[in-house]
């Protein structure tokens, strides 16, 4: 267990200009993590909401300061963004008196496989595994991005476990598409597990409409009175939609360890 | 340099009760804030904690999303409860993000405005075609877009280009003065939002054109 009173943490995410819930889960682990009291400041930055990248490092008052993405994946935001808009020199980066330590991002850690296994489980309990496909939904997209990539990694993982009669990736812009989810997958139970980090924009109000649950995109849920129940008669299918894993409480350990594991990896061995 | 908390103390000290639209009123070590329209109502629907402040400075009164929290739309009908200074710092993050920290900078001659080129030529991906802007097309978006009265309630501290000033504005929208009690909400450089409209307009003149 880390604790670091003299230095403040500060959690990188996307947010976003159109969808009220997609900083929501950052904030929840920035929140969760500041309770428990490991480092003297916690804060968020984002790059499409406030505090912007340009203005995070005017809240903080302390010299050394941690900055964990809360991203799913490497890519263009993790690779080109951050560090460009933070003016990172790379993992270490000193500043006058301040250092800046940029961690990996929190879906490169390798417990975010018992984190999808848990989620899926949690949205459909008592149902078998063994008569149950499960899909991992990433975004998949043309620009430097990785959450594919990681999405079947995390796919292949899952299914080396053997616990699922099938694990399948599938995407929202790129095949296999996860608007054939009743074509792909052959068992009588579906469970459908968003490999995002909130329940914005794509997993609350894209996905759905893919997956023949809604018409058309909804409100963001926070704007909305009703929430989707579980689970439902959809093409002979009884299908289970969990929400997006990055809203998992167990995130804000895993910030934390991608801390820690950044201490481990870069530390001086002293010399004899 | 004063810590964060030792600057909102100092500035409280100082008579300081206004942010933004938000009013603050101090006893003892409590604090207790509501939307400055507000100040006076005894109906206002009360709430507890730094952690509320996120919820209430997240929709307008019409429940739509406000991604920018400057802009002067903030909700009405509320009043906050605070407990200590570390926690008003907190609770201000959320209405004003960051803006406690950029004044601070700026009392301290450490804050760097950046020349609006400046941002928009380091942009990559969809928003590397904001650089295309025109001197005449920045001055009128950042006229439409930042105004005061609709728009942002920042005070612009960035030129268009070094030497050069954001045309169109009014003097008032582009200095950091503020009433006795006022804290200013200073931008020291473009956000997001205003990229992003800067890629629309480029685009729309390509399209145009």
């Amino acid at each position: 267990m880390i604790y670091k009173p003299q230095s403040a943490l500060i959690i990188v995410g996307h947010g976003s200009t159109v969808n009220p819930d997609s900083s929501g889960p950052t904030f929840d682990h920035a929140e969760a993590i500041s309770r428990q009291g490991v480092f003297g400041e916690v804060c968020c930055a984002f790059w499409k909401e406030e505090p912007s990248l340009r203005q995070v490092f005017h809240m903080v008052d302390a010299d050394e300061i941690y900055v964990v993405p809360n991203f799913i994946s490497e890519g263009y935001f993790t690779q080109t963004v951050i560090p460009r808009e933070l003016e990172l020199d790379g993992p270490i980066t000193t500043r006058g008196a301040r250092t800046i330590k940029y961690c990996e991002p929190v879906g490169n850690h390798e417990r975010m496989t018992e984190l999808l296994l848990r989620r899926a489980a949690a949205v459909a309990p008592g149902v078998s595994p063994s008569e149950t496909s499960l899909f991992i939904v990433g975004h998949g997209t043309d620009l430097n991005d990785n959450s594919a990539v990681a999405a079947k990694r995390e796919g292949e993982r899952i299914r080396e476990r053997g616990l699922y009669a099938e694990v399948l990736n599938a995407y929202m812009e790129e095949a296999p598409l996860i608007s054939d989810w009743d074509a792909l997958s052959t068992q009588p139970n579906v469970v459908v597990v968003p490999f995002f980090i909130a329940d914005g924009l794509h997993s609350y109000q894209d996905i759905p409409v893919l997956l023949g649950i809604e018409q058309e995109p909804t409100a963001a849920a926070s704007q909305r009175e009703i929430f989707r129940k579980n689970p439902r008669s959809l093409r002979g299918r009884t299908l289970y939609y969990a929400s997006a894993i990055g809203a998992e409480p167990l995130f804000a350990d895993l910030i934390l360890e991608q801390v820690e594991a950044f201490d481990l990896q870069h530390s001086t061995i002293p010399a004899f | 340099m004063l810590r964060l908390t030792q600057t909102l103390t100092q500035w409280l000290e100082k008579g300081g009760a206004e942010i933004g639209e938000v009013r603050i009123g101090v006893r003892e070590k409590e604090f207790s804030l509501c939307h400055r329209d507000d100040a006076g109502r005894e109906d206002l629907a009360i709430f507890h904690g730094p952690e509320a402040a996120r919820g209430l400075s997240n929709l307008d009164d019409h429940g739509a999303y406000r991604p920018l929290k400057s802009a002067p739309n903030l909700r009405h009908g509320w009043a906050l409860f605070i407990s200590g200074i570390e926690a008003l710092r907190h609770a201000l993050d959320y209405f004003y993000p960051a803006m406690l920290g950029v004044w601070r900078s700026h009392e301290m001659r450490t804050l760097s405005p950046v020349p609006l080129r400046e941002t928009l030529e380091r942009q990559t991906g969809m928003y590397a075609v904001t650089r295309k802007i025109t001197d005449r097309q920045a001055g009128a978006m950042v006229a439409d877009f930042c105004r005061t009265d609709g728009g942002c309630l920042k005070r612009i501290l960035w030129p268009l280009a070094p030497g050069t000033p954001v045309p169109s504005l009014p003097v008032e929208k582009t200095n950091a003065f503020a009433p006795a009690g006022v804290m200013p909400l200073l931008c020291h450089e473009a956000c997001n939002l205003l990229v992003a409209r800067a890629r629309e307009v480029v685009k729309k003149g390509e399209h145009l054109a």
